[in-house]
């Protein structure tokens, strides 16, 4: 039992090995427009940095926080994101794989059906536009924004991050749920996911309590970005919250997968075809 | 979103009195403005790209109908629709929650509805352009994404321009994309002096002329190059 095990993973490995080099081989068919792509991407997403940087020029700092300290913050939004990306993007397309009949096909084949929908996608491009953005921020403001890189603190940084990814893949795979039912989901995405996460960009304690809460405890993205960079900072708006919020980045991100996953068993079983596969 | 930019605006202002010499509620009015003027111009981006891949704009071209016209006319419709159904009630809504103020005087309400019409005609024939590319390229998501981020941050869509350096003001000056949001707000606002209004529209107008020049040379060339790949 024990050996057949090891051959397991080892199997794993290997396929998900295989499901990249064919994914990379897609995406270097269309060189010009992949890079192109991945520009775009970036250049979208620092706009976003922009606008802050522009806002924050004329002001020495918003309620404490000065600007190095807000990109740090920031930060933690766009490396968690290509992060999960870079693992999920079979998620974030799983509404596309059921409408147009792809999801049809791993049901008959003899692999687990997460596995196949997490290796069948990478998206290289969202993944260094995201990245790239978000090492240009952590790169300006790991220095100056007076944290000390120990290694307690990069095992903090390190888990964080994979806990930020895991909350916003739950988050994904909690709106594609909804496809089993609804087919297409993208709409729904946009609301629960990109809304957030405009909001998570700032300290959530520039926003009404409402909104607090609601990013914590509803979408929580105050786990992907607020509580962490507040670990390294410490600025005083924490006192307004529980001080243990700051390491449950992890157990938050573990948690919601367990619950959405369970979700996901639930819908799997009243999944019916959408009729149009074209393969 | 809009909430978000006016809880951030607000977390600011509780800093400071006057960002700027501009007051909080100007802000707000500027920011709620761009917010609407941009749902509302917002344009069907790949109506052409669909049509030029799938080769349906082969029987396009049979129709009775100049296709330029066919697609102008078509957003046309959309933009009445939006304004009757999207409009009305943001702007309820607006005026309501986040106290935006009304037109500085009759005279800037009448040039900031000129203005607007002028603004969605420069980023319609700007809009024109890529949608033309898409001969050449086939796809162009990633060519109106940046064009999409440009206007965000150039326009003034998201931050008025007053908030930006020098330098690039200088820049943004030899683009069309102030003329698309940032004119029109800020005579709503009264923020341009009366002898330069005529001088920004005619600016609009300009842009006009230039980029519809630029997107009947690319129709022009494309009607010849036209490849359909099967249909």
């Amino acid at each position: 039992m024990e050996t057949k095990g090891t051959n397991k993973i080892a199997e794993f490995i290997y396929l998900f090995f295989i499901y990249s080099k064919l994914n990379t081989k897609i995406m270097l068919e269309y060189k010009l427009d992949r890079f192109l792509l991945a520009f775009a991407v970036f250049f979208r997403e620092i706009i976003s940095v922009v606008v802050m940087v522009l806002i924050l020029t004329r002001f020495v700092h918003i309620k404490g926080w000065e600007m190095n300290e807000m990109l740090f913050l920031y930060s933690f939004l766009f490396l968690s994101y290509s992060l999960f990306i870079f693992f999920f993007t079979g998620i974030r397309d799983f509404d596309d794989m059921v409408y147009n009949g792809e999801f049809d096909r791993f049901l008959i084949r003899p692999l687990g059906l997460m596995f196949q929908i997490i290796s069948s996608r990478i998206d290289y491009c969202a993944t260094v536009g995201h990245g790239a953005v978000g090492i240009i921020l952590l790169l300006h403001t790991a220095g100056s924004a007076g944290i000390e890189w120990n290694a307690r603190n990069l095992l903090y940084y390190i888990t964080a991050l994979i806990g930020g990814a895991i909350i916003q893949a739950s988050l994904f795979m909690l709106s594609s749920c909804f496809s089993f039912w609804a087919v297409k989901t993208t709409n729904l995405r946009n609301l629960i996911f990109f809304n957030s996460r405009r909001f998570a960009g700032y300290p959530i304690s520039f926003y009404p309590a409402v909104i607090q809460k609601m990013l914590i405890f509803i979408v929580p993205f105050a786990f992907v970005s607020y509580f962490p960079a507040q670990f390294f900072l410490r600025k005083p708006d924490i006192e307004m919250f529980w001080s243990g919020y700051l390491y449950l980045t992890p157990v938050v991100g573990a948690a919601m997968f367990a619950l959405v996953y369970a979700f996901w068993r639930l819908g799997l079983k009243s999944y019916s075809s959408s009729g149009n596969s074209m393969y | 979103m809009i909430f978000v930019n006016i809880s951030i605006w607000r977390a600011i202002y509780e800093e400071e009195e006057t960002i700027g010499g501009v007051q909080f509620k100007m802000l707000i009015t500027y920011i709620v403005l761009g917010f609407l003027l941009q749902s509302i111009f917002a344009m069907e981006e790949y109506l052409i790209e669909n049509k030029v891949r799938s080769g349906l704009i082969s029987s396009d071209f049979l129709k009775p109908i100049s296709f330029r016209f066919y697609i102008f006319s078509y957003n046309m419709g959309t933009l009445v629709f939006k304004i009757l159904m999207q409009l009305f009630p943001a702007l309820i809504v607006s005026v309501a929650l986040f106290g935006m103020l009304p037109p500085f005087s009759v005279s800037s309400a009448v040039y900031f509805l000129v203005s607007a019409m002028l603004a969605y005609l420069v980023l319609y024939n700007l809009n024109f352009i890529i949608w033309m590319s898409s001969f050449w390229f086939y796809w162009t998501f990633s060519l109106v994404t940046i064009k999409d981020a440009a206007i965000m941050i150039f326009s003034g869509a998201l931050l008025p321009l007053w908030f930006m350096p020098q330098w690039i003001m200088d820049i943004i000056w030899f683009t069309p994309f102030d003329s698309i949001y940032f004119t029109p707000i800020s005579l709503y606002l009264g923020q341009i002096p009366a002898d330069e209004t005529i001088m920004c529209l005619v600016r609009q107008i300009i842009w006009i002329v230039i980029l519809f020049g630029i997107g009947q040379a690319m129709w022009r060339s494309a009607n010849k190059k036209l490849v359909v790949q099967g249909g």
